[in-house]
């Protein structure tokens, strides 16, 4: 990247001398922008192999197994108020045109079925200049999220964080093994249902009209990207932080809704949506979204 | 050419180069032709064992070798057989004095694929390790072989075809003479080439999928497959993928992915324990989360790879989802839901129509090429 850089300006300097007007990109006006990610439970820095009490409306004890998300379209708010495009750099593992996948787990313990590498920064360039604000969306921009991801490139290669071409991929994935009711031996439900051992929340687009659950779609009703804000921030100084405790502070990790996904998976007709989405500022059925808890800035 | 273009023109060129370049060290395998769809990603490789059609060649003969066993009775192929993915049709499996192993035989389609190797070791990540296992464990005692290789060297030297075999596979050991060339570097690395060899992405779901032949599959089996990838079963959840399963590493992928999960097939204390012999990864993990652990096999040609599970205790598809899977998992349907189970498994309500399409799916992955492929078949 850095030679890239170097030759680039040294052609540049080359061309001026010979170019007479000319609209030049600002290739050689750019500045590195690392902006720094920190994941949480109700405060408390998120570690796989550790366990949060007080989750939730029956105050589970939770211990999570994975939390992975993608973030999209990361723009920086300059003195104007205008958002200038982060451009990415492209690593060929986090992070793929406008999108980057940020990884919170390591593979140990619980987290078992993870991956040992992680991800906490999102890095790129912007054109020199001062910037005193953040925006970005918590998902995949559409034209990338029903993609094959047997042929796309990292970050999209990962099969665990994708559903399936209809959906899409997983914007947010978190799972926990939750206290549960584990002195409940009966079976569960006919519908499915009953006491839970964990409790998942996956975000992704839903009802998205396609032939099949393996063809792409050419629309989705909900596509349950977040866009977050942040006026105030100065990547020099503060760290955006995604906290899951106040997302599943009215939900009850301990059951899940009979008929339904363990957990929420951003699916219709799921009671445990109804406390989740909104609180991830998203709509859900008839309830309105709400602001969201998830991000914030420290 | 105006600037900017040029600049756009120069940029690309070089991103190109830079896509070559990574591609240039990928290990071994841009030489050898694998047998792969264009829209497959290749296998990895490790970097000590590239493959060659001579590897692989020689690694055919020696998975075919009764003489690779203490009583000459049984070779690899003897418990994974061709016609039955490379699994053998049996529960769990005798070793040469009639000890039965613990769990069932591993299909070996698509193997290249697995980061991790067996049911319940996820130490367990090359094939190269992994053969030493029934060629030399005894606990069980499969082939039988412990203390015994320099027989098995001794064999290859006096054979008619082996030397040859060995001198184009191997010809770097070739010329370092006879005990590296006969060894269990060059054994258990020509048997890791043939496994690795064994590909499959030829059923009629990838014709339906990625050959666009809208008429491969039947309606039954599409309507199957939207059961299988949809929110009620969720089976894609950890079938997912490739090769329908959460343990994959390839070419383009940065990291492997694993998969262990608790399925709920057994709960014989009440609170999640399996029985002794099976206790899943927890044996070599040591974390009490890791009782019931197994890996998610791959389902590439699942309808001829019974009985099921990790050891062979459900003996067809259908009794895998109605007895198993629709109560959350064998144990809840007895009554004794296994609290340890993957969060996953909720159970489900399904009707007759929806078992035979999931069924009709589930066969849409057999590949009748793969399975007769005289490359993968008895060279003897």
């Amino acid at each position: 990247m850095k030679s890239f850089n170097a030759f680039i300006k040294a052609f540049h300097h080359a061309a001026w001398v010979s170019a007479t007007v000319v609209a030049m990109p600002a290739f050689a006006q750019t500045q590195d922008v690392t902006i720094r990610f920190a994941a949480q439970v109700n405060g408390q820095p998120f570690e796989c192999g550790k366990s949060y009490p007080d989750i939730g409306t029956t105050r589970s004890v939770m211990t999570p197994s994975d939390f992975r998300m993608y973030v999209s379209e990361v723009h920086l708010i300059n003195r104007q108020g205008q958002a200038v495009k982060v451009e990415l750099e492209q690593d060929k593992v986090w992070q793929l045109e406008n999108i980057a996948l940020l990884d919170f787990e390591n593979a140990q313990g619980p987290c078992r079925n993870g991956t040992p590498a992680m991800n906490q920064t999102v890095r790129g360039r912007v054109p020199a200049g001062q910037y005193q604000g953040l925006r970005f969306t918590l998902g995949v921009p559409f034209a990338r999220n029903h993609g094959d991801p047997t042929v796309a490139p990292a970050p999209l290669s990962s099969t665990a964080m994708f559903w399936n071409w209809q959906g899409g991929y997983k914007f947010l994935k978190f799972d926990a093994a939750t206290s549960g009711q584990q002195s409940v031996m009966s079976p569960p439900a006919a519908h499915g249902g009953g006491s839970a051992s964990g409790f998942s929340v996956h975000l992704g687009s839903t009802s998205c009209a396609s032939a099949s659950k393996t063809t792409a779609p050419t629309a989705c009703q909900q596509p349950n990207r977040v866009v977050v804000d942040f006026p105030a921030f100065d990547v020099n100084k503060h760290v955006v932080v995604a906290d899951i405790g106040p997302v599943l502070a009215k939900a009850n990790v301990d059951i899940n809704t009979p008929g339904t996904s363990p957990g929420c998976m951003s699916f219709l007709g799921d009671a445990d949506c109804v406390a989740i989405m909104p609180a991830l500022g998203l709509p859900y059925m008839d309830h309105q979204a709400g602001k969201q808890q998830f991000f914030s800035v420290k | 050419m105006s600037l900017l273009a040029s600049l756009m023109w120069l940029a690309s060129g070089l991103s190109v180069a830079a896509e070559d370049a990574a591609k240039t060290q990928l290990e071994g395998s841009k030489t050898y032709a694998w047998d792969l769809p264009e829209w497959a990603p290749r296998p990895t490789v490790p970097t000590s064992n590239p493959m060659s059609k001579e590897k692989v060649e020689l690694g055919r003969h020696l998975f075919y070798d009764k003489r690779l066993s203490a009583d000459g009775s049984m070779a690899c192929a003897s418990c994974h057989l061709q016609g039955s993915a490379f699994t053998d049709g049996r529960p769990v499996s005798p070793g040469v004095t009639g000890e039965k192993g613990g769990r069932s035989a591993m299909a070996l389609v698509n193997v290249a694929y697995l980061p991790v190797l067996t049911w319940m070791n996820p130490l367990l990540d090359t094939l190269e390790v992994q053969a030493l296992i029934p060629l030399f464990g005894e606990h069980p005692v499969e082939m039988g072989m412990a203390g015994r290789e320099q027989d098995i060297f001794d064999m290859f030297q006096a054979d008619a075809r082996y030397p040859d075999l060995f001198e184009r596979a191997f010809p770097k050991e070739a010329s370092q003479g006879p005990e590296a060339l006969y060894s269990l570097s060059t054994l258990t690395k020509a048997l890791a080439s043939f496994e690795r060899a064994l590909l499959s992405f030829d059923s009629p779901y990838d014709r339906y999928k990625y050959g666009n032949q809208y008429d491969a599959m039947s309606e039954s089996a599409k309507r199957g497959e939207a059961l299988f990838f949809g929110e009620k079963m969720e089976c894609y959840h950890c079938h997912g993928g490739l090769n329908l399963t959460d343990n994959l590493k390839h070419e383009r992928l940065p990291f492997p992915e694993l998969g262990f999960h608790n399925t709920g097939l057994y709960n014989i204390d009440g609170k999640g324990a399996y029985p002794p012999k099976n206790p899943g990864i927890i044996e070599i993990t040591g974390h009490a989360g890791d009782k019931g652990k197994f890996r998610t096999p791959g389902l590439r040609n699942i309808a001829v790879t019974a009985p099921y599970m990790h050891d062979g205790s459900i003996a067809t598809l259908e009794q895998v989802i109605r007895s198993h899977y629709a109560h959350a998992g064998r144990a809840g349907g007895k009554g004794a839901t296994n609290p340890m189970r993957s969060e996953l498994l909720v159970g489900f309500e399904l009707n007759e129509q929806e078992v035979m399409d999931l069924v009709a799916f589930l066969n849409a992955l057999t590949d009748e090429r793969f399975l007769n492929n005289p490359e993968f078949s008895n060279p003897w």
